[in-house]
């Protein structure tokens, strides 16, 4: 088999997330003004504080231009057709067990492997999993309550603690930040709150699952981890969505704040759909991610191994105010067919004796286009800061892209700044040397891959780290490169 | 639009009925119109794009510069003591005026040509202005309408010139706020060789704003050796753009040692159009107290089998401010390129600030790109080491310092310039203060 139909049947491999849930829901018409805004509000019965944001998010918005920027190329979006609520019609007032939840909703992740039900006790892992725009089901909040963590929907969090929301909410990302956190700040529905209180070890890993179901809809939501005094959380986040024509928005807004000593690890699989082989449909996944290392000796550290989208738009960053805190960068960011991603991350170094690690590697078949954007910054006062920087990207076809934007920007002249990138190919010799020792091309090619997104997947929680790895052998499968 | 037109200001008093040379011919004529269009519509870079973000023009856009200059005439000695080299061919222009006195152009090699811009017209008609781009908004636009003078260089082809040229730019200060806008033009015909060295002066601190652009051309086997040193006075703001094209296993080689000025802006980009053309794109720059230096480099791979090394290092002193921003580009169907990029910086001082960005877009699969950038500092075991040896504090951290410019000066393979330059470097280094 050639190279080239090599590819192309890499360029078949089917999207296994990609079905559609039959399933009756409560949509809002397609449309955006300040009506909807309230709309959103009075559904979930907010306080007054939290629709005044979203107000005052949503009049910011609208002053804002889309950024151009990034090394993508999308037809404009028009935000008066997309329907900015969507959620599967309830038989009661939301479920209170899984025995409540809709079978149909349950089979969904089932599908998708998510571990809803008494199997998520023996793989150790609370779900939130969210359908559309609300949350549907959520496990083991008790147990957890139990330690004084709260893991809860974001809509049942603002009632039960509106003092944390009000104290933490768009503290990290303002509304002010950018035009699709502002969106977001205006309308987003739902997602996942978490905390950790003081002195304490989350004793399980934390998961919320994001599935679009409906079309022409946009999935807004908004995650909030605060970290107290000594604790630690590992947080999983991952996402899919059927296969549609045409194009769905998903702009997320995650906040992390992590206290004295505390420390939070996020890891990511993002798997939206991709759109197909001619680049119809997908999902725009304008994400902002953003971790405030607050405490002295804190440390946030976020993995990504991002497949799916036909955009990725993302670059979840640290600031490092706290005096010795840590920030880690791990990413693994594959594109196929006409995917175009923009990923990378912020570093922004305030405290003294500070420390970050981005490690990326990009791998770009197809006719996509996949960039490395990030920015390591020193303050003037961040004395003794450090930062290791290693982007790799791997090419796979003569049509695909790869590019590097690296940006550092250092006004303290104790800081120490290394930055490396590599662009290269799997090589013949490479090749070669795993088939003559009996690996067919696939295998060879697999476990190249692998190798070059070590470093990246041996951050992943083992749970995910297969899937991960799974992932990534099927986009990729039989691109000899 | 405000803000640009507000940056426009210093040229605003320049009339369209000024005179330059060339204007009884058309083409010229058309060549500077253009322009004139295309500065008056854009006006001067602002620090929202891109490749302004970390250079303010705000200090340059309050002065107010003169373009007639009373010149004071040099004597030979003074000249011979502010050039580089002596054994070599000599173009001299003092106030953005070329003095034929000064200048050691007679008995030039056969094939070569040497004569200021304003009388090689002819000569240099197919090529000026190819190599820039006038629609980038700025200074290029500004250079090719009003340009006055510059060097022209031609070699033959299968010539190889013995002789170093050297243009010595030379800015007296005796008109204050003097602005000038030269144009160089060197053109290498098929397997020509030459060594050209670019070397701008400013003999007091007063300010001034030099323009300058260089374009080449470098036909087929041509290898050209590219040396630039920019000495401009404290107070100057110097703004360049080299820019080449390169044909099939062409070579270039260009250093460009950055030291004076109050705001210097280098922009330096090869478009390498023909197999087996090959370049070395090294600076170097050391800047002190309110200098503020910004170097943008741009590499365009775009046929296939093209290589490119290229090496800044910056030593940052005082409140100085340093830029680095290199692209390196591998078009569609440019396979087997092999491109490395480096970039160190060294801070020896509280205040000073470094924003160095350098980046890769590649669209062929088949290549060997990497690129590498560092800030830091002097290594504590190396002033040990040192220190232990006997070396006092000072005396360590410049020997340190002076070693870390050493791997860009090592890559200048003739001895003499290496020497020459090296020279200038080591009166130039910063005391380190920490």
């Amino acid at each position: 088999m050639s190279e080239q139909e090599q590819i192309n049947e890499v360029l078949a491999t089917d999207y296994q997330a990609g079905f559609v849930t039959d399933i009756e829901s409560d949509t809002f018409p397609p449309g955006l003004s300040e009506e909807t805004v309230r709309k959103i509000s009075r559904m979930k019965d907010e306080p007054e504080f939290l629709l005044e944001w979203r107000l005052k998010a949503y009049h910011h918005w609208l002053t804002l231009e889309t950024p151009e920027w990034a090394h993508v190329n999308y037809p404009e979006i028009d935000y008066q057709a997309i329907s900015y609520y969507s959620a599967p019609k309830k038989k009661t007032d939301g479920p209170k067990s899984l025995d409540e939840v809709d079978p149909e909703l349950l089979r969904t992740y089932e599908k998708l492997g998510v571990p809803l039900d008494e199997r998520a006790r023996l793989a150790g892992v609370a779900v939130d999993a969210v359908f559309d725009s609300v949350s549907v089901a959520n496990t083991f909040q008790d147990k957890l309550a139990e330690d004084g963590i709260i893991f809860m929907p974001f809509s049942k969090a603002v009632h039960a603690h509106p003092e944390l929301i009000k104290k933490y909410l768009g503290s990290v990302v303002s509304y002010k930040d950018n035009f699709y956190a502002a969106l977001n700040s205006a309308l987003f529905s739902d997602g996942s709150f978490v905390y950790i209180p003081k002195g304490t070890r989350c004793p399980m890993e934390l998961s919320t699952y994001f599935r679009i179901n409906a079309a022409n809809t946009g999935q807004f939501e908004r995650t909030l981890i605060i970290a107290d005094d000594d604790a630690y959380v590992s947080y999983l986040e991952g996402c899919t969505a059927p296969m549609r024509d045409e194009n769905q928005l998903h702009a997320a807004v995650v906040e992390l704040v992590a206290h004295d000593r505390a420390e939070i690890k996020y890891s990511t699989v993002q798997n939206w759909y991709p759109g197909d082989e001619n680049g119809v449909g997908g999902i725009f996944n304008f994400v902002t991610k953003r971790a405030a290392c607050r405490g002295v000796s804190s440390k946030v550290s976020w993995t990504q191994v991002e497949t799916g989208s036909a955009i990725t738009w993302k670059y979840p960053s640290i600031i490092l105010q706290g005096d010795n805190s840590t920030g880690e960068f791990y990413s693994v960011a594959v594109t196929n067919n006409m995917q175009q991603a923009d990923t990378g991350t912020k570093m922004i170094h305030l405290g003294k004796n500070t420390s970050s690690t981005i490690i990326s590697k990009g791998i770009a078949a197809g006719r996509s286009q996949n960039s490395y954007r990030g920015l390591v910054r020193v303050g003037p006062n961040a004395e003794n800061a450090r930062n290791y920087t290693e982007c790799d990207s791997l090419l796979m076809g003569d049509q695909c892209g790869a590019h590097t934007f690296p940006y550092i920007e250092v006004k303290n002249p104790t800081a120490q700044i290394e930055h490396e990138a590599s662009t290269s190919k799997i090589s013949e010799d490479q090749l070669f040397y795993c088939k003559q020792r009996g690996l067919d091309a696939d295998d060879a090619v697999s476990m190249i891959v692998n190798g070059f997104c070590k470093e990246v997947m041996r951050q992943l929680p083992m749970e995910f780290a297969v899937e991960a790895q799974n992932l990534l052998s099927l986009s990729l499968e039989g691109s000899v490169g | 639009m405000k803000q640009i037109t507000e940056l426009a200001t210093p040229f605003a008093s320049i009339s369209s009925d000024e005179t330059f040379f060339g204007d009884d011919l058309p083409w010229l004529k058309s060549l500077r119109l253009k322009a004139r269009t295309q500065f008056n519509n854009a006006g001067l870079p602002a620090k929202k794009e891109e490749d302004w973000k970390y250079t303010s023009l705000r200090p340059f856009a309050r002065q107010q510069f003169n373009h007639g200059a009373k010149t004071q005439p040099l004597s030979v000695e003074q000249c011979n003591d502010y050039a580089l080299l002596d054994d070599a061919y000599r173009f001299v222009i003092i106030d953005g005026v070329f003095s034929a006195e000064l200048s050691k152009i007679d008995g030039l090699q056969a094939g070569l040509i040497i004569r200021p811009l304003s009388e090689a017209v002819d000569l240099i008609q197919p090529h000026l202005g190819q190599q820039v781009e006038l629609t980038k908004p700025g200074f290029t636009a500004l250079n090719t309408m009003m340009m006055s003078e510059g060097m022209a260089v031609t070699v033959d082809s299968n010539v190889k010139i013995e002789k170093t040229i050297e243009l010595l730019v030379i800015n007296s200060g005796e008109s204050a706020n003097l602005a000038t806008h030269l144009r160089h033009v060197i053109v290498l015909a098929d397997n020509s060789e030459a060594t050209i060295i670019e070397h701008y002066l400013g003999l007091n601190a007063d300010s001034s704003f030099t323009n300058t652009v260089t374009e080449v051309i470098l036909a087929e086997s041509a290898q050209l050796k590219h040396y630039k040193l920019q000495q401009e006075s404290s107070k100057a703001f110097h703004i360049a753009t080299l820019a080449a094209k390169q044909a099939a296993k062409s070579q270039w080689t260009t250093n460009s040692i950055s030291l004076g000025a109050k705001l210097a802006r280098n922009d330096v980009h090869t478009q390498l159009l023909g197999e087996q053309s090959h370049v070395v794109m090294d600076g170097l720059y050391l800047v002190d107290n309110d200098q503020h230096v910004d170097f943008h480099t741009r590499i365009d791979h775009t046929v296939a089998n093209t290589t490119s090394d290229e090496l800044y290092k910056g030593i940052l002193n005082g409140n100085s401010h340093g830029v680095f921003n290199g692209k390196v580009m591998v078009h569609k169907d440019a396979q087997k390129t092999d491109a490395n990029q480096q970039n160190h910086n060294l801070l020896l001082s509280r205040g000073c600030e470094i924003d160095t960005k350098p980046e890769m877009e590649i669209y062929a699969d088949d290549v060997k790109c990497g690129h590498g950038s560092t800030v830091g500092q002097i290594n504590a075991d190396h002033l040990f080491f040192l220190r232990s040896r006997g070396l006092d504090e000072v005396s360590a951290r410049s020997l340190l310092t002076y070693a870390f410019t050493a791997d860009v000066l090592d890559r200048i393979d003739s001895e003499l310039i290496r020497t020459a330059l090296a020279n200038v470097v080591e009166q130039r280094l910063p005391k380190p203060s920490i």
